[in-house]
Order: C-alpha cells, then structure tokens, then sequence
C-alpha cells in the first residue's frame, strides 16, 4: 500500500483522542475518595485523629509522603508527552528520600537503645505492607489509564513514576489509620510498601504504555 | 535554506492545529508535508530494511502521529513533539525487527531534513493488515484511501450515515495501530 493512501485515510479520520489531564486530575480526586472510604470501612480511622498531627517528627510522614505524590503528579503531566519524557528531572525525589532517611536517622540516634527493636518493627509492619499497596491500586489505575492516553516515549518509568505517586497518596491515607510513631517505623515500612508499589508499577507500565 | 525551512516550521505548526480543530484539508497537507521529513530519518538509519521496509516504518510513524495527535499543544514548537514520536517509533519497529538502532535523543535539527530521493514507496505491511480488520472496516478504509471517496460517498456506497462512516473509521485506524504492534512483534 503506498503511504499517499495511508494519508488520505488518516486525513479524514477527524475524531481528536482525548487530553490525560481531565482524567488524571478528577480521576485522582475520586481516588482519594475511594482511598479514605475503603479504610473506613476495614480498618477505621485512628481514634484520635488529632494525635497524628500532635509530634511533629511523627507527623512528617505526611509531609514525605505528600511532597512524594506532588513531584510525581508533577513528573507524570511531563511524562504523557512525548517530547518530554526523554528529559524530566528526578533530582526532586533524591530530595524527598534524603529527607527520610535523615528524620530516620535522627531517629535511631534518639532512640534508647531498650526500645528500638519496638520502633522499628512495631505491631503493624505486616498491616502496613499489605494495606499500601492495596489502597494504591486505584490511583495507579488511573494514573495508567490517563498515560495511556498521553504519548509516554519512557514506559517504564512513567509506570514507576505512577506507582510512586499512587503509593505516596496510599501511604498519607493509610497514616490516618496507623498509630506507630517513630519515623524508624514508617520510613521502614511505609517505604517498602511504596518502594514495592513502584517496582510493579514499573514492571506493568514497561507493557501497558507502550503503542 | 535555513529561513525556507523554519517557514516550513512555523506552516506546521499552522496545520496541526487547524488540523486538531477539524479541518481536514489542513491535516493532509501537514501529514504529506511531513513525510518526506520522516522518510528521511527512516531512510538515513535503516537501509538495510530495503525500501518496501522503511516506509513500513514510515507507515508506522505516521500511524502513531495521527493516533497521539492530541498530545500536541497548540503553540507548542512541532518539531521536538514530532521528532520524539518518530524516534520511539522507529527504535521500536526497528527493534521489533531485531535490529539495534541508535537515534540521539537531543540532536533533532540535524535529522529533520528531506529525503531528496524520489517518492515511490509501496510499502508491505499495511494491505495485509487492512485485509484482517474485517470486512467492512477494510472497504472504508480502502474506499477513502484508495479510491479517494469522501466520508459521505463511502457512507451512501455502504449505506450507512456519515457519523457511522467517521466512527468506523477512527476505530479501523486504532485497530491497524494495534495490529501492526502485534504482527511484526
């Protein structure tokens, strides 16, 4: 077939594919939504909410979790297009994780000595891992679903990118549940379940948003 | 030269985005002004595909342009958005193929330049893939592509309304983008 044949086709096939930014915005908000109602209704709220904002250094969670989801929000609107994905900047997320691991280390510093095994692992280790990745489904989904309709020439990371986004909104939403209080325990826990959200993520998004 | 091709530039940009507001007219010269362009890059990299092999490649560049061109944003610079859907294009087909190809991610301006050679370019794949959308996809897509009808005429030759006739189409042509991924992978 000769491409001047290819064209008159393409040419009066006028229906535009749809923009990700629609779909990728409401879509998340409606996630958050889903998030804070599936915890709901398993595994509740904590029963002093006002607790989990009290100790600053406990409260952090929310801030490194909240600066993960925005740089990647940021990162994947860069991703959906083409001429972007080649040259977006990750150095904001090497910010993020050196800022954990510091209010880790401050943490262990701090710790007397009798109570770190309790910091570290906590009662609710296994909750955690099993409960991020969980709630981060739906965000992932659509994350996917509207870089889908985008034009990503970087699969693979933008999959990655779209499991650290939905697995950082994941963790603040699972933190309104979770009472253990050392950064030891949740840059450990909270971090593995994000770190393993990430990784399938990447692995999904290496075959899903290729075209 | 270099201001006859910047004017080429800015014409693209015109196109495009008459193009993404509806006008036909304007979306086939931007697609027959860019070819040559594309045909160029292919050919550059891909001799050894033989020519029938390159325009397949052509074909498939083209293919993801139409299918993506929303991602464009109007005011946007063209050439950056098309050099970087041509160049995960052809990686991929090249790759698909099982051949290594190696395309600077940066270094566009060198790339985009017509191909001077003439323009035969029957390419292999694309009839035999038009041939396995079924039966009436393959006829509109032959019937506007082949034969030049409009949307109308191939809507009164099928009997169907035009709307139908657009609809059929669109998903014909999402249908090749995803056969074509899945034949020659």
């Amino acid at each position: 077939m000769k491409t001047g044949t290819l064209i008159r086709a393409l040419a009066a096939d006028t229906a535009l594919g749809r923009r990700p930014e629609t779909l990728l915005l409401t879509g998340l908000l409606v996630s958050v939504g889903v998030m804070l109602l599936s915890l709901w209704l398993t595994l509740g709220f904590r029963a002093d909410l006002a607790g989990a904002i009290g100790d600053p250094l406990s409260a952090f969670r929310f801030v490194l979790a909240g600066s993960l989801a925005l740089i990647s929000l940021r990162l994947i609107r860069d991703l959906t297009r083409p001429e972007r994905a080649g040259r977006v900047r990750l150095w904001p997320l090497a910010v993020v994780l050196a800022a954990a691991l510091a209010v880790m280390a401050w943490a262990a510093l701090t710790t007397p000595p009798e109570a770190f095994r309790m910091a570290l692992f906590g009662k609710t280790a296994v909750i955690c891992l099993i409960a991020i990745p969980l709630l981060s489904l739906v965000p992932v989904a659509v994350i996917m679903a509207a870089l889908r309709r985008g034009a990503t020439t970087a699969p693979a990371l933008a999959g990655g990118v779209a499991g650290l986004c939905g697995g950082g909104l994941a963790a603040m939403v699972y933190a309104l549940y979770c009472t253990e209080k050392s950064p030891l325990f949740y840059v450990t826990w909270y971090g593995l379940g994000i770190i393993g959200v990430t990784l399938a993520s990447a692995l999904i998004g290496a075959r899903l948003l290729r075209w | 030269m270099q201001v006859e091709r910047a004017m080429a530039m800015d014409d693209w940009a015109d196109l495009l985005a008459a193009a993404n507001s509806g006008d036909a007219r304007a979306y086939e010269r931007f697609l027959l002004s860019v070819t040559p362009v594309l045909r160029g890059i292919v050919r550059a990299r891909g001799h050894s595909l033989g020519e029938a092999g390159c325009e397949d490649v052509v074909q498939d560049v083209l293919l993801a342009i139409h299918l993506k061109r929303h991602t464009w944003t109007v005011g946007a610079p063209v050439r950056p958005w098309l050099y970087a859907i041509t160049r995960y294009k052809v990686i991929d087909a090249f790759r698909a193929r099982g051949r290594r190809i190696d395309l600077p991610l940066e270094d566009y301006s060198a790339e985009l330049v017509a191909d001077p050679g003439p323009d035969p370019t029957e390419a292999a794949d694309m009839a035999r893939l038009i041939a396995m959308l079924g039966e009436r996809s393959a006829t509109i897509v032959r019937k506007i592509g082949l034969e030049g009808a409009t949307v109308a005429e191939t809507g009164q030759s099928l009997r169907m309304s035009e709307g139908a006739v657009r609809v059929a189409l669109h998903r014909a042509l999402k249908a090749l983008a995803v056969l074509r991924k899945r034949h020659v992978e």
